[in-house]
Protein backbone atom coordinates (compact mmCIF):
# COMPACT_ATOMS: atom_id res chain seq x y z
CA UNK A 1 0.00 0.00 0.00
CA UNK A 2 2.82 2.38 0.87
CA UNK A 3 4.62 1.41 -2.34
CA UNK A 4 1.46 2.16 -4.31
CA UNK A 5 1.08 5.57 -2.71
CA UNK A 6 4.73 6.37 -3.47
CA UNK A 7 4.33 5.14 -7.04
CA UNK A 8 1.24 7.26 -7.67
CA UNK A 9 3.03 10.27 -6.16
CA UNK A 10 5.99 9.74 -8.52
CA UNK A 11 3.61 9.40 -11.48
CA UNK A 12 1.91 12.68 -10.52
CA UNK A 13 5.35 14.32 -10.21
CA UNK A 14 6.25 13.09 -13.69
CA UNK A 15 3.04 14.20 -15.37
CA UNK A 16 3.30 17.58 -13.62
CA UNK A 17 6.74 18.17 -15.12
CA UNK A 18 5.51 16.93 -18.53
CA UNK A 19 2.75 19.56 -18.38
CA UNK A 20 5.23 22.24 -17.28
CA UNK A 21 7.55 21.36 -20.17
CA UNK A 22 4.77 21.39 -22.78
CA UNK A 23 3.47 24.74 -21.51
CA UNK A 24 7.04 26.08 -21.65
CA UNK A 25 7.49 24.84 -25.22
CA UNK A 26 4.34 26.71 -26.23
CA UNK A 27 4.86 29.94 -24.27
CA UNK A 28 8.63 30.55 -24.41
CA UNK A 29 9.68 33.29 -26.85
CA UNK A 30 12.94 31.85 -28.16
CA UNK A 31 14.12 28.60 -29.72
CA UNK A 32 16.80 28.01 -27.10
CA UNK A 33 14.34 28.72 -24.26
CA UNK A 34 11.98 26.18 -25.81
CA UNK A 35 14.81 23.65 -25.86
CA UNK A 36 15.36 24.32 -22.16
CA UNK A 37 11.70 23.63 -21.44
CA UNK A 38 11.63 20.41 -23.47
CA UNK A 39 14.69 19.15 -21.58
CA UNK A 40 12.59 19.25 -18.41
CA UNK A 41 10.14 16.79 -19.98
CA UNK A 42 12.92 14.41 -21.02
CA UNK A 43 14.61 14.16 -17.62
CA UNK A 44 12.25 15.17 -14.78
CA UNK A 45 8.94 14.19 -16.40
CA UNK A 46 9.98 10.88 -17.91
CA UNK A 47 12.01 9.86 -14.84
CA UNK A 48 9.05 10.57 -12.57
CA UNK A 49 6.95 8.28 -14.75
CA UNK A 50 9.66 5.58 -14.80
CA UNK A 51 10.14 5.60 -11.02
CA UNK A 52 6.39 5.52 -10.47
CA UNK A 53 5.99 2.58 -12.85
CA UNK A 54 8.85 0.69 -11.18
CA UNK A 55 7.24 1.19 -7.77
CA UNK A 56 3.76 0.16 -8.97
CA UNK A 57 4.79 -2.94 -10.95
CA UNK A 58 8.21 -4.18 -9.74
CA UNK A 59 8.37 -6.78 -12.55
CA UNK A 60 9.12 -3.99 -15.03
CA UNK A 61 11.93 -2.45 -12.94
CA UNK A 62 14.86 -3.90 -14.91
CA UNK A 63 13.54 -2.82 -18.31
CA UNK A 64 12.65 0.60 -16.91
CA UNK A 65 16.20 0.92 -15.59
CA UNK A 66 17.59 0.20 -19.06
CA UNK A 67 15.19 2.72 -20.61
CA UNK A 68 16.13 5.33 -17.99
CA UNK A 69 19.86 4.88 -18.57
CA UNK A 70 19.32 5.13 -22.34
CA UNK A 71 17.27 8.33 -22.05
CA UNK A 72 19.82 9.76 -19.61
CA UNK A 73 22.56 9.18 -22.20
CA UNK A 74 20.77 10.24 -25.39
CA UNK A 75 18.50 13.14 -24.40
CA UNK A 76 21.29 15.67 -23.61
CA UNK A 77 23.11 14.67 -26.80
CA UNK A 78 20.01 15.30 -28.93
CA UNK A 79 19.30 18.63 -27.21
CA UNK A 80 22.90 19.68 -27.70
CA UNK A 81 22.74 18.79 -31.39
CA UNK A 82 19.62 20.94 -31.88
CA UNK A 83 21.16 23.84 -29.94
CA UNK A 84 24.34 23.63 -32.02
CA UNK A 85 22.21 23.71 -35.18
CA UNK A 86 20.41 26.85 -33.95
CA UNK A 87 23.73 28.50 -33.13
CA UNK A 88 25.17 27.63 -36.53
CA UNK A 89 22.14 29.09 -38.32
CA UNK A 90 22.50 32.33 -36.38
CA UNK A 91 26.20 32.52 -37.20
CA UNK A 92 25.46 32.02 -40.89
CA UNK A 93 22.76 34.71 -40.91
CA UNK A 94 25.04 37.17 -39.12
CA UNK A 95 27.93 36.46 -41.48
CA UNK A 96 25.69 36.97 -44.50
CA UNK A 97 24.41 40.24 -43.05
CA UNK A 98 27.95 41.52 -42.66
CA UNK A 99 28.92 40.42 -46.16
CA UNK A 100 25.89 42.09 -47.71
CA UNK A 101 26.49 45.26 -45.69
CA UNK A 102 30.12 45.34 -46.86
CA UNK A 103 29.02 44.80 -50.46
CA UNK A 104 26.44 47.58 -50.13
CA UNK A 105 29.06 49.95 -48.70
CA UNK A 106 31.34 49.25 -51.63
CA UNK A 107 28.60 49.74 -54.19
CA UNK A 108 27.22 52.80 -52.33
CA UNK A 109 23.71 51.40 -51.89
CA UNK A 110 22.60 52.40 -48.40
CA UNK A 111 19.11 50.93 -48.70
CA UNK A 112 20.24 47.35 -49.24
CA UNK A 113 21.19 46.98 -45.56
CA UNK A 114 17.50 47.11 -44.69
CA UNK A 115 16.81 44.57 -47.42
CA UNK A 116 19.32 42.10 -45.98
CA UNK A 117 17.90 42.57 -42.46
CA UNK A 118 14.44 41.66 -43.75
CA UNK A 119 15.94 38.70 -45.58
CA UNK A 120 17.72 37.45 -42.47
CA UNK A 121 14.51 37.51 -40.50
CA UNK A 122 12.10 36.00 -42.97
CA UNK A 123 13.98 33.91 -45.53
CA UNK A 124 16.61 32.00 -43.61
CA UNK A 125 16.24 28.93 -45.80
CA UNK A 126 17.15 30.79 -48.98
CA UNK A 127 20.08 32.33 -47.13
CA UNK A 128 21.26 28.87 -46.11
CA UNK A 129 21.17 27.73 -49.74
CA UNK A 130 23.02 30.85 -50.89
CA UNK A 131 25.70 30.28 -48.26
CA UNK A 132 26.09 26.69 -49.34
CA UNK A 133 26.67 27.83 -52.91
CA UNK A 134 29.26 30.41 -51.83
CA UNK A 135 31.06 27.86 -49.66
CA UNK A 136 31.21 25.42 -52.54
CA UNK A 137 32.70 28.19 -54.71
CA UNK A 138 35.28 29.13 -52.10
CA UNK A 139 36.88 25.84 -51.08
CA UNK A 140 36.52 23.09 -53.66
CA UNK A 141 38.65 20.81 -51.45
CA UNK A 142 35.72 20.27 -49.03
CA UNK A 143 34.56 16.90 -50.27
CA UNK A 144 31.75 14.83 -48.87
CA UNK B 1 0.40 -6.06 -10.58
CA UNK B 2 -1.76 -3.15 -9.54
CA UNK B 3 -4.46 -4.34 -7.14
CA UNK B 4 -6.09 -1.35 -5.51
CA UNK B 5 -8.85 0.55 -7.26
CA UNK B 6 -7.22 3.88 -6.40
CA UNK B 7 -3.93 3.12 -8.14
CA UNK B 8 -5.70 1.80 -11.24
CA UNK B 9 -7.85 4.89 -11.65
CA UNK B 10 -4.87 7.15 -10.93
CA UNK B 11 -2.82 5.47 -13.67
CA UNK B 12 -5.73 5.79 -16.10
CA UNK B 13 -6.14 9.50 -15.32
CA UNK B 14 -2.42 10.13 -15.74
CA UNK B 15 -2.45 8.30 -19.08
CA UNK B 16 -5.35 10.52 -20.20
CA UNK B 17 -3.40 13.62 -19.15
CA UNK B 18 -0.35 12.50 -21.13
CA UNK B 19 -2.44 11.89 -24.25
CA UNK B 20 -4.03 15.34 -23.88
CA UNK B 21 -0.53 16.87 -23.57
CA UNK B 22 0.25 15.60 -27.09
CA UNK B 23 -2.13 18.17 -28.62
CA UNK B 24 -0.36 21.37 -27.43
CA UNK B 25 3.00 19.77 -28.26
CA UNK B 26 1.90 19.18 -31.86
CA UNK B 27 0.79 22.86 -31.98
CA UNK B 28 4.48 23.78 -31.88
CA UNK B 29 5.20 21.32 -34.71
CA UNK B 30 2.56 22.94 -36.92
CA UNK B 31 3.21 26.64 -36.29
CA UNK B 32 6.84 26.52 -35.16
CA UNK B 33 8.52 29.51 -36.80
CA UNK B 34 11.75 27.74 -37.71
CA UNK B 35 13.01 24.25 -38.50
CA UNK B 36 14.83 23.69 -35.15
CA UNK B 37 11.57 24.56 -33.35
CA UNK B 38 9.70 21.84 -35.19
CA UNK B 39 12.53 19.37 -34.63
CA UNK B 40 12.62 19.98 -30.88
CA UNK B 41 8.83 19.71 -30.73
CA UNK B 42 8.95 16.33 -32.53
CA UNK B 43 11.58 15.23 -30.00
CA UNK B 44 9.28 16.36 -27.19
CA UNK B 45 6.36 14.40 -28.69
CA UNK B 46 8.53 11.28 -28.85
CA UNK B 47 9.46 11.68 -25.18
CA UNK B 48 5.78 11.99 -24.30
CA UNK B 49 5.07 8.85 -26.37
CA UNK B 50 7.74 6.93 -24.44
CA UNK B 51 5.98 7.93 -21.21
CA UNK B 52 2.61 6.89 -22.67
CA UNK B 53 3.99 3.47 -23.64
CA UNK B 54 5.34 2.98 -20.09
CA UNK B 55 1.90 3.82 -18.68
CA UNK B 56 0.28 1.40 -21.16
CA UNK B 57 2.65 -1.31 -19.92
CA UNK B 58 1.38 -0.57 -16.40
CA UNK B 59 -2.26 -0.82 -17.42
CA UNK B 60 -1.88 -3.89 -19.63
CA UNK B 61 0.34 -5.49 -16.97
CA UNK B 62 2.79 -6.79 -19.58
CA UNK B 63 6.38 -5.74 -18.86
CA UNK B 64 7.50 -6.63 -22.41
CA UNK B 65 5.77 -3.50 -23.72
CA UNK B 66 8.54 -1.40 -22.13
CA UNK B 67 10.98 -2.76 -24.72
CA UNK B 68 8.86 -1.01 -27.35
CA UNK B 69 9.56 2.26 -25.53
CA UNK B 70 13.31 1.51 -25.60
CA UNK B 71 13.17 0.94 -29.37
CA UNK B 72 11.17 4.16 -29.88
CA UNK B 73 13.70 6.15 -27.84
CA UNK B 74 16.58 4.69 -29.87
CA UNK B 75 15.02 5.52 -33.25
CA UNK B 76 14.04 9.00 -32.06
CA UNK B 77 17.63 9.64 -31.01
CA UNK B 78 19.01 8.65 -34.40
CA UNK B 79 16.41 10.73 -36.25
CA UNK B 80 16.93 13.82 -34.11
CA UNK B 81 20.71 13.71 -34.48
CA UNK B 82 20.42 13.23 -38.25
CA UNK B 83 17.99 16.11 -38.82
CA UNK B 84 19.93 18.42 -36.48
CA UNK B 85 23.05 17.67 -38.49
CA UNK B 86 21.11 18.38 -41.68
CA UNK B 87 20.04 21.76 -40.30
CA UNK B 88 23.52 22.79 -39.23
CA UNK B 89 25.65 21.33 -42.03
CA UNK B 90 23.28 21.13 -44.99
CA UNK B 91 23.96 17.44 -45.53
CA UNK B 92 23.14 14.26 -43.68
CA UNK B 93 26.47 12.55 -42.91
Amino acid sequence: MLLEMLGVAALVFGVFFCAVGVIGVIRMPDTLSRLHASGKVAILGLFGLLIGAALLVPATALRLLVLGLFVLLTSPVATHAIAAAVHRRREIAQQLDEEHAAGAAEADMPYSVDVTAVLARSQLDEIMEALERTQQRRDPTDTE
Amino acid sequence: MIESEFAQSAVSLILLAMVILLIPASYRVVVGPSLPDRLSAVDLITTLLVGIIVLLALIEETPVVVEMAIALAAFAFVGTITIARYISEGRYF
